[in-house]
Formats: structure tokens, sequence, C-alpha cells
């Protein structure tokens, strides 16, 4: 007994073995069966007409020889348990509602009623919608924005309603340079700021299934639009507000050429008035005379002048005191006569006002008076009719440059004191050869002269 | 006494045995996060209702319009009185959902007989076969024949034999709403729950 259970055994094994190196292959077709791949995808299109689906599968090795092969789905199906695919060309495609739309469902290549190979795919797992249409783009000028709508058929659809967008948009002169956008709605919105003006752009649409429970492939894309852009809208603007612009340009140049004419004399002394400087102002009172200007208390160089008696004058009651205080009976009895005849018709000018002995920033402006008569350097303002000594023989007022005034030496420089700019001097013509302050004499009292109406008189 | 001891041993364990697979719920809902039923399921059932809508107002007279919404359905006053007895067996409690799904798609697959259209039979099977295969139930009476409707009764004279049908399509019809109304209660009980916990 246990030799023939062994021997059996044995024979059994025997049997198995061999057929296990034939691979089953009673015919020849089978060997070469498996050594093509048969390998396939499949998509699916669900309502694509009416309530009927769509499910197409082919080789993924665009050489397998697919004569005799047939394509079969099971599972997953209503009402019945396989349905058989049809063929077209080398793609193998079958129309049904009998999907169930849940759970898996098997495919398998068959070939002469056996199966080669099979698959397990979930069909709402391999959606391809179908392809967006109807691509149009709208110019608002008054928002300059372009609007892009299209439509899908899968708005009216039960199962695959939610869908990602994909629109591109390229210049039509730039090959391979895309824009991508994605939305969810069939509307889209570009800036004109965006896009080239004067510039033809081309665009297409494809969608892929947005939910939670479809999935699958990109659609086909959508045929594609072209619409061109404006030119450039900066060069146009609207009328009224060209010529406001030009305007107030104008205006602004204008204010700025005028204030830059008028900045000095009237602008500035306004936004930021000079404080008076008093070493500047002596500096100014007593800087040098002119070349030609013949600055000498010699009386033998005014020789060729004319020199007229001052005797009309108008000046103040104080002036005039203080000539008479300051001119004291230090001076010889020639020079009185000749200062009286002279400041008898002297008179100030009504600018010019009280001589009062002031100090100016701490220091005595008179430093002159100190006993000896002595000539201060008289400071030169410039004016516009310069006295020439040499002109002469004039009747009429005649306009002194300077006044020689002073009573010994003085350290800082004496400020002009009968500036004669805003004073004209009447003299008496008949009264000639008179030198009028060649000399002061010794004034032992000090001419005082208020720096405030040095600043005034210049 | 002897006859009494061996009934009551040898008895009662095997009836236990046997009924305890009818007791117990083999389902296992796969679907509790709603996306086949939202998605699949809830199409097919709006779709029924507007069928059933369509062939009440068509066949009897006109009353107040079911409407299937989300959460509740607005049943007109005709089918009111129409409460079965399955649903006086059966009904979604809590811990009995699978069970009363279970039930409730296997009593659709009677409707089919109705040939109302074949896109009603499709929807009717999708929601039928749809829930079962959610349900993923182990019960023996998988294999078992949809039950009838009912027994034809004899006719007596055609005209009668019409209005009777007519009156049964008019009960099945309402019965089918009202048993749709059910399955999405139940659904979006399932749902719920799931939610929560």
């Amino acid at each position: 007994m246990t030799i023939l259970g062994t021997a059996l055994g044995m024979v059994f094994y025997l049997l198995q073995v061999v057929s296990g190196e034939s691979g089953y292959a009673q015919n020849g077709d089978f060997e070469d069966a498996e050594l093509d791949d048969y390998s396939f995808s499949c998509y699916s299109q669900l309502e694509v007409d009416g309530p009927q689906h769509l499910l197409s599968c082919a080789f993924e090795d665009p050489d397998v020889n697919s004569t005799n092969l047939e394509f079969e789905i099971c599972e997953g199906l209503l009402e019945v348990k396989c349905l058989n695919f049809s063929k077209t060309q080398e793609t193998y495609f079958i129309k049904t509602k009998k999907f169930l739309l849940i759970g898996d469902s098997t495919i398998c290549v068959k070939l002469g009623g056996k199966h080669i190979t099979c698959q397990k795919l979930n069909i709402v797992k391999r959606v391809k919608p179908e392809a967006p249409f109807d691509v149009k783009v709208i110019y608002r000028e008054e928002a300059n924005e372009f609007v892009v709508t299209f439509n899908t058929s899968h708005l009216q659809k039960k199962y695959v309603k939610d869908l990602l967008h994909e629109v591109v948009y390229r210049l039509e002169k730039n090959e391979n340079d895309w824009m991508h956008v994605n939305i969810s709605s069939t509307k889209l919105t570009l800036l004109q700021r965006k896009l080239q003006p004067n510039a033809m752009y081309e665009i297409k649409v494809r969608s892929i299934p947005n939910t939670n429970y479809f999935e699958g492939f990109w659609s086909e894309w959508s045929p594609s639009s072209h619409f061109r852009t404006p030119e450039n809208n900066s060069g146009k603007m609207d009328p009224v507000l060209l010529i406001i612009s030009i305007v107030s340009f104008f205006s602004v140049a204008l204010m700025v050429i005028l204030a830059c004419v008028l900045w000095k004399k009237r602008i500035k002394p306004i936004v930021w008035p000079s404080l008076p400087d008093h070493k500047k102002t002596l500096e100014q009172l007593c800087k040098k005379p002119k070349k030609n200007l013949n600055v000498s208390f010699n009386p033998e160089s005014f020789l060729d002048c004319q020199i007229h008696k001052v005797d009309g004058i108008q000046a103040r009651d104080e002036a005039e005191a203080f000539l008479q205080d300051t001119f004291p009976p230090q001076l010889d009895d020639s020079e009185k006569q000749r200062l009286g005849g002279g400041v008898q018709g002297l008179n100030w000018p009504s600018q010019h006002a009280v001589i009062t002995p002031k100090t100016f920033g701490g220091e005595s402006p008179l430093r002159c008076l100190s006993g000896s008569v002595t000539v201060c350097d008289v400071p030169v303002i410039p004016s516009s009719r310069p006295p020439d000594c040499r002109e002469g023989g004039k009747n009429g007022p005649h306009v002194y440059q300077g006044l020689l005034l002073g009573a010994g030496t003085t350290n800082s420089t004496l400020p002009h004191l009968f500036p004669f700019q805003s004073g004209i001097l009447t003299l008496n013509p008949a009264v000639q050869g008179q030198p009028l302050f060649t000399s002061l004499g010794s004034s032992q009292e000090e001419a005082y002269v208020t720096m405030s109406s040095f600043y005034q008189n210049q | 006494m002897f006859h009494v001891s061996f009934r009551y041993i040898f008895g009662i364990p095997p009836l236990i045995l046997v009924l305890l697979p009818v007791a117990s719920s083999d389902c296992d809902i796969e679907g509790k996060d709603g996306k086949e039923y939202q998605n699949v399921l809830m199409i097919s059932i709006d779709e029924l209702g507007e069928f059933i809508r369509t062939e009440r107002n068509l066949d009897s007279s006109p009353g107040l319009n079911t409407r299937f919404t989300d959460s509740m359905i607005e049943i007109d006053s005709n089918c009111l009185n129409n409460e079965s007895n399955f649903f006086k067996k059966h009904s979604c409690d809590d811990n009995k959902e699978p069970l009363f799904l279970n039930r409730a798609a296997r009593k659709m697959r009677q409707f089919l007989k109705m040939n109302i259209s074949e896109d009603f039979n499709l929807h009717l099977a999708r929601v039928s076969q749809g829930t079962l295969k959610l349900l993923n139930c182990t019960t023996k009476g998988k294999g078992r024949k949809p039950p009838s409707l009912g027994e034809a009764q004899p006719t007596k004279n055609l005209e009668e034999n019409k209005s009777l049908k007519e009156q049964k399509k008019q009960n099945d019809l309402c019965f089918l709403k009202i048993l749709l109304q059910k399955i999405k209660t139940c659904w979006n009980k399932i749902l719920r729950d799931a939610k929560e916990h």
C-alpha cells in the first residue's frame, strides 16, 4: 500500500511539473500571446450622448496585432453581468447607460473567447470631460479689460458637473510662451495693462473633473480663439483732462520763472528778511572810493573844481543845533566862517534823522573826534550822478558823494554821515571856491551818529 | 422526564444558533463619507422621484406634487394612507440602519417589473444595487429572488381589471415614493452619525 501510494504521488507530481513547464500551451497562439504586451488604457465619458456613457480603451503598444482581440467589461454594471466592446480602427469602445458608477469593474482582453489579460479599474476615476467650446473674448473699453467666456456641455450634466478649466493664451508670434490660468467658472477677466498693446493673441481652454468623487484626465483643447489688443491708450487722453494738464503745466512753469526772477528783490526780503549786520554795513559805508574819485583834504587839489556854497539844504532843527554844537569854537574863525557859510544853507534832508551820539555795536562810531581834526575816510556811495569836479560850473543842485567830517582819528571806519543818494543839496552857485569841509579843525566833541540813521540813509 | 430534558438540551441551542445570524447585522457600510451617495445614489433617487411624479400626474387625479428635497419629501394626501406593513416591521432605528437599507434595497427590486421605462428601471437598479454594494452585507438571503408585488387577482372583466391595475400601480408608486424617502432619510442619518464620530 505504501509503495503504491508513493508511486501514484510521484506520477501526479511529474504530471504537474510537466504541465507547468509547457504552460498549458495547446496551440502556438498562446505562446505568441505571452510575448506581446497587451497592456491597455481606458478613459470614460459620462452622459456623452444623452444619458449614455462612453468607455474607450486602446492598447498602449501601437504595434499590437488586434485583429482577433476583443474587449469585455464585467462587474460594475446594471442588470447584466458583462458587456462586450465595439471596435473602431484601433480603439475599442462601449456606449451604454448600464454603468453602476459605484465600485470597480474588470476589463479583459479576449482572444478566441479566452482572457489574455485583465485590468481592474474604476470608471469614475478615469473620466475625460468633453472639450469646451465657443470661446469668446470681449473687450471692455471702460474697464480696460478683456472678458473671456466659453461654454461646456457639462453644465447641463448630472454627474460630472464641477470642472476645473485651464485657460492658456499667448502672443501669436511667441510659439511656446503660453500663459496659464486655472478657473472653476466659465468666465475669465484679463487686464489690458498685462497684455502687450496692438498685438494678436491666441487663447484656448481645456477641462478636468474637479470633484472629490469623479477624477480623470484633461479634456481635449477647445478650438482656439484670437483677439487683438488695442493700441497704447496712454497717448490718448480725455480732451478736458489734456487741456487741464497743459494749463496746469504752464501755470507751474510761469510760477517757477516768476519765482526765479523776483526771488532776490521781492520774495527773499519777505521770506528771509536780512537782519542788519553792522559790520557789513560799516564795511560797505567805509569802503574804498573809486579810483577816479578824488578824495583829498588838500584844498589845492580842488582848484579845478567849482565849489558852491551850500545854502539851500533842508534840515531839521536838531541837526542844525548839532552842527552848531559839533563845530565848536575849536575851529578857527576862518573856518568857522566858512563852515557857517556852508552850513548855513545846509539843509539836511528829511531822511537824515537826528544825529545823536549813539554807539553802535558797543563802539563809538565817531572816534575821529578826539581833538584834532582829521579826515576820515569817506565811503563812496555809488550814485547815478557821480560828481566830477572837473565838470563844475553848473548851477543847480549837485550831488555830493561824500561828506568830509571828523575830528580826530578813529579806529573804526566812520560811517557815511550824509549819504546823498536820497538827499540833494541845493547849492548856492554864487559862493564858489570856498571849501566847505576841507577841514573841520580840531573838534573835541565827537559827532554822534546813529547806526540806524546810517542804515536808513543807506 | 428524559424526553423533556432531551428536547430542551438538543432543541434550543441549535435554534439559537440558527436565529443569531438573523438578529445580527453583518453589513459593513463602505460609503460612510457620502461620496457615492451624494454623487450617484442621490441623483438616481431624485430622478426616480421625477418619474413617479410624472406617472402619478398622468394617471391619477391631480393632488399635491411630491418634491424630493435633500432633507424630506412632501407626500401628497393620496399616499398618506398607504402605510405598508413593511414600514411597520422595518425602520431606520439606531444601530439598525444597514439592516433597513439592505431590506429596502431588496424591496426595490420588485418594482423593476413595473416597466415604466428603461431609464426608470436603470435608476431603480442603480439605487438598489449601489446600496447593496456599499452596505457589503453578508446575509444569507443574498441570492433570494425578489418577492413579488402580489398575486394576480382573477379578472372578472376588462374594465375592472384595468381599474384594478391602475389602482395597484398607484399604490406601488406611492409605496416606492415612501420607500425612497425612507432610504434617503436613513442615508442622511448614517452620514450624520459618521461626521459626528
